[in-house]
């Protein structure tokens, strides 16, 4: 929210510097994001460079039809002679004029004295548009008259103004005003507080507001009143100026006001022309289906049962705490006027700007809760505001109220603030402070303002009061705790094992996005985030290839990725399983993603286990799959749940070092379809755990060994950990070997 | 005597000379007047014997001789051509992701003030995401276009906090634990928005622990992290801690000067934190009158993205390998 930093000394007249208090508001109380100056700059004596003129003179240009040459009394004497392009002012027009040097709103350069079509142009006639005072660029601004040329114009016109941005947090909605800002600031600087502003104009006229409030949860006050004799027209300069340093666009004097009223005192409100409320009835409820509204923004909306609308006698002209409709707006024929002051259910108004996705000033504060007693004093101020600035008449007015919160009454806990603090705050300092915030407080009982009540409800939101008020002298202490033993689990011990060893192999880690495009076993998103984002992965391939694409792509050389991390698996009306995968991609197919798994395997001190093809040119092991994908790339994905469930706590030792070990190699040649994996696993199985080691180190097709066969060539090693073991044992393991995968495969036994 | 012993101790003893006195010495001891085999040569009685020990002494000479004739013809080891700035043999390195590299040390700093690490899960019930953190019902973050449902009652974790609600309902008092992990919103995808991001959250639940205990240890951990460096803690919302805080550090490029970095603040917020609210502990069953507690959530992302000066948070999801091997 902004603000202006004028409007909030209105309400408290504190001496601090700025900066000063945004420093403390932002331990205290919200965020600060900037302070800015907005309108003319107020340095170097530049407002001085602004006056007000009266137009003694005014023609038509000799050289140019579009533009006036114009004399100006600027109170130096002599007049002086100003070109100008509007033409909505005459002789005698009491005008705002920036002399030469003067620095415009946003110019970056001071103007200057120019010759405009050959005739000496010695300052500026301005509009509001350029002064920040306004949206209006149509002509420039004529001046209430009276006022003496030479005036100051930084006396009659807001010029500069200094703007406090402010985030406030959610549970503070008694924030989003100016007067609540001024609250704050009055408890922080000590400085007086005025009253909220708004004195009640005395009602002349008895008109009945008909005002039906079914809905009291939704609504549990609607304040109406009428006003009658409303001159519609532009607003004041200086209200306009507050509502653009605030943030807002004038409209006119009407809806100007609600605004204003809004952003003072936090209140929203909305003015219904009277004339166009079927029997000028005003009907709080939920729509009924079918129901439609175009609303201010011209938008037609299907409204739903769900919603809550203020309706006339006859349809919805308003979705209530969100946005006005369109056929009830106050105009600029409008005469009466309907004035809505309510207090609508946060919870109902966020549902409402939720499903239609409309989201408004009002809605915003009615998300986070209005304070339903301070409906009254904003239905006030606008009054007072209707009268003088739109000649309007209160005739009617009407409370319909249900049962309006009670302010909470809590106890103070004095020892709780030091307890929870690791500081010292005497009951009596704290009993000062909330003073200071409002609340009124006896002894240890403490009841709570109406505009904090909803946040304000326990002991220990009292400690934060206190507490925030001294947040920046909190000392740093560490806790004070028995010994403990902690370390990494075990899964979190062989992850970082698997990071490390894949690493240290060349795979650099990639983190790609869980979310994912549907899928079959995929859970989907209620709705997604986009098409390719809409589903939970139940695998890792997707982004992986995805990442090694765009590599490729790039020129990227020698491309190797790897990630850790969840999938998703369904579990029926169960949360989903979310085991941690491993997943790598490589360049160089399906052996190099196969030599990474088994270093992977034997980093943990498992056996890899049996590898069987699936299809094509992909494997299925134990714990999870090793494949080649289009593109050449080898891609391996592993379990690591289970795969971590069978690492072994310690392995035991095991003597190959005392006995040396006998190799040899042996070559057969086998039907293709024979695997290098039965072979090798028949062959221990018949020549027993003497045989150490045995693997494939080379295989061979061609002429030799004949069509549809190949020969596989093994290096084996025997080894006993009891006794060196003898070339005769080495001839009859190998017999044994040979006799076995003879047998089972018919392998013939090469050189 | 051993006449082929003796040449081979001798020829042993020449190939390791490394120098021409060095042979001299060695030709002294094995053919000098005193030697063994010259003193053996006088006593011979048999022809066989004189051969082999002729043929030894022989065979000594000649082995001198190409010794000397080596020494002498050896360039001295700096004059040998050898360039040691070509490359070595190249290894292929791969490298950790940089939100691992971060994670792990700030997983190794809570480790060594005695955290364990808290591994939550991603897809969560409202209930542990919202409802047992006191979340109001009316959190704007709840709306389906911050939070992703799947249904009305499952979501994808908004942040890490719904670890601390399953690991206090899975043990007793006192609690200290992190728990990093992915969490997700609703964010648009731009420079400084992902739709999936990382955490981690911190707790300690103990008795007598207090908002200064959460300074303590955040000003020891942004320590670590960053060296030693001023911290502020500014007042903050959020529904499952009271009093809440918000904390800053000052900002380690321009050391709080202001700076694009800091957006001119001078300032680098670092993450959420509080004391728990004891709605929280009614929700997990310890008693807030004697049980207290602070949490704290960082963005780890951020920290990452500002630690390292990246452009985009973007590319901690492109894997493109021309970045990643710089770290």
């Amino acid at each position: 929210m902004k603000v202006p930093v004028s409007w909030l000394r209105e309400y408290v007249p504190f001496d601090w510097p700025l900066d000063r208090l945004a420093a403390k508001l932002v331990f205290t109380s919200c965020e600060v994001d900037r302070i800015v100056t907005r309108g003319v700059p107020d340095l170097d004596g530049n407002l001085g460079r602004f006056l007000v003129g009266r137009v003694v003179e005014a023609g038509k240009h000799p050289n140019a039809d579009r533009l006036q040459l114009c004399r100006v009394d600027v109170g130096e004497g002599e007049p002086r002679q100003i070109v100008c392009g509007a033409w909505n002012f005459g002789a005698g027009a009491t005008v705002a004029v920036a002399l030469p040097g003067a620095l415009l709103p946003g110019a970056e350069q001071p103007l200057g004295e120019a010759k405009l079509r050959g005739e000496l142009s010695r300052g500026m006639i301005l509009s509001e548009r350029e002064l920040e005072l306004g949206a209006d660029h149509s002509g420039i601004m004529v001046l209430a008259d009276g006022i003496d040329p030479g005036t100051p114009l930084a006396d009659v016109l807001p010029l500069s103004e200094t703007v406090l941005e402010i985030e406030t947090g959610f549970n503070r909605p008694d924030l989003a005003s100016v007067y609540g800002i001024a609250r704050e600031v009055a408890a922080l600087t000590g400085a007086e507080l005025a009253p909220p502003p708004g004195t009640d104009p005395a009602p002349e006229g008895d008109d009945a507001v008909d005002v039906r409030v079914e809905d009291v949860e939704g609504c549990p006050r609607y304040l109406g009143r009428i006003f009658r004799g409303v001159t519609s027209g532009p607003s004041p300069a200086w209200l306009k100026a507050r509502l653009l340093a605030a943030g807002m666009r004038p409209i006119s004097n009407v809806v100007d006001v609600t605004n204003y009223v809004m952003l003072a005192l936090g209140s929203p409100l909305h003015a219904f022309d009277l004339s166009l409320l079927d029997e000028g009835r005003i009907v709080v409820r939920r729509a009924t289906a079918g129901e439609k509204l175009v609303t201010l923004d011209g938008t037609e909306r299907e409204l739903a049962p769900t919603d809550l609308v203020i309706a006339d006698a006859r349809r919805p002209v308003a979705i209530a705490g969100v946005m006005g409709g369109a056929d009830t707006e106050v105009r600029e024929e409008t005469t009466d006027l309907l004035l809505e002051a309510a207090s609508f259910e946060a919870l109902t108004v966020l549902r409402n700007s939720r499903r239609l996705r409309l989201r408004s000033e009002a809605s915003t504060r009615f998300e986070k809760g209005v304070d339903p007693h301070g409906v009254e004093q904003a239905a006030t101020y606008a009054s007072e505001l209707l009268v003088a600035l739109a000649g309007a008449r209160l005739t009617g007015h009407t409370d319909v109220r249900g049962e309006l919160p009670e302010r909470p009454v809590v106890r103070l806990r004095p020892e709780l603030a030091d307890r929870l603090s690791g500081m010292t705050f005497p009951a009596e300092e704290q009993r000062e402070t909330l003073r200071g915030l409002g609340f009124d407080v006896e002894g240890d009982r403490v009841t709570v303002p109406t505009w904090r009540a909803a946040d304000v409800t326990r002991p220990v939101d009292l400690v934060e009061e206190v507490v925030r008020f001294r947040l920046e002298e909190v000392p740093a202490t560490l806790p004070e705790r028995a010994a403990a033993s902690v370390q990494l689990t075990r899964e979190q011990r062989l992850r970082r094992r698997v990071e490390d060893m894949l690493a240290g192999a060349g795979y650099s880690e990639a983190y790609t996005w869980s979310l994912v495009p549907p899928g079959e076993g995929r859970l989907a998103l209620e709705e997604p985030y986009t098409t390719e984002m809409a589903a939970l992965r139940t695998d890792l391939e997707l982004g992986l290839v995805d990442s090694a694409e765009r590599n490729r792509n790039a020129g990227v050389e020698e491309i190797a990725l790897f990630e850790i991390g969840r999938v998703y698996l369904p579990a029926g009306d169960e949360l989903p399983e979310e085991p941690l995968h491993v997943a790598g991609i490589t360049e160089g197919g399906f052996f190099r993603a196969k030599g990474a798994v088994e270093a992977l395997h034997d980093a943990l001190g498992v056996p890899v286990g049996p590898v069987e093809r699936v299809r094509g040119r992909a494997a299925r092991t134990r714990y999870g799959r090793i494949a080649e994908l289009p593109g050449g790339w080898g891609f391996f994905e592993v379990d690591l749940e289970a795969l971590f469930a069978d690492v072994p706590d310690a392995v035991a030792y095991e003597d190959v070092i005392s006995f040396p070990p006998l190799k040899q190699d042996l070559a057969f040649s086998v039907d293709e379809s024979v695997s290098a994996g039965d072979l090798i696993a028949a062959a221990r199985a018949a020549a027993g755990p003497e045989l150490r080691d045995l693997r494939v180190f080379d295989v061979y097709r061609g002429e030799q060994v004949g069509e549809g066969k190949k020969s596989i060539a093994l290096a084996a090693a025997f080894q006993s950990p009891e006794r060196t073991l003898s070339d005769e044992d080495a001839a009859r393991l190998r017999e044994l070997i040979v006799a076995a995968l003879a047998e089972r495969f018919g392998a013939e036994l090469r050189a | 005597m051993d006449a082929t012993a003796l040449e081979n101790e001798a020829r042993t003893a020449i190939d390791a000379a490394g120098s021409a006195d060095a042979l001299e010495e060695l030709r002294v001891r094995f053919l000098g007047r005193k030697s063994e085999l010259k003193l053996a040569l006088r006593d011979v009685r048999d022809r066989e014997t004189g051969m082999a020990l002729n043929a030894a002494r022989k065979a000594i000479e000649e082995a001198l001789e190409e010794r000397e004739a080596a020494l002498a013809a050896a360039v001295p080891e700096d004059q040998e051509p050898f360039d040691v700035t070509l490359p070595g043999e190249p290894i292929r390195r791969g490298s950790l992701h940089l939100l691992t590299q971060l994670r792990r040390r700030v997983e190794d700093v809570f480790l060594g003030m005695g955290y364990e690490v808290y591994d939550g899960r991603e897809v969560e019930t409202v209930w542990h995401n919202y409802d047992a953190l006191n979340q109001p019902e009316a959190h704007p973050s709840r709306d389906p276009r911050d939070t992703f449902y799947f249904d009305e009652q499952t979501l994808l974790r908004t942040h890490t906090s719904p670890s601390q609600i399953r690991a206090m309902m899975a043990q007793e008092p006192p609690v200290y634990l992190i728990s990093p992990g992915r969490t997700y919103r609703r964010d648009a995808l731009d420079a400084t928005h992902t739709p999936v991001f990382h955490q981690i959250e911190g707790l300690a639940v103990d008795r007598g622990i207090t908002l200064a205990d959460l300074r303590g240890t955040i000003e020891l951990f942004v320590g670590a992290i960053f060296g030693p460096r001023e911290v502020r803690m500014r007042t903050s919302f959020f529904p499952f801690t009271e009093p809440s805080v918000e904390f800053d550090i000052i900002c380690y490029l321009c050391e709080g000067a202001g700076c694009p970095v800091c957006k001119h603040s001078g300032w680098i917020e670092m993450g959420g934190a509080g004391v728990v609210d004891p709605n929280v502990f009614e929700a997990v069953g310890y008693d807030p009158e004697e049980w207290s507690g602070f949490a704290f959530g960082l963005g780890l992302d951020r920290i990452a993205f500002l630690r390292h000066g990246l452009p985009d948070l973007r590319l901690f999801w492109e894997n493109d390998l021309r970045m990643t091997r710089q770290f």
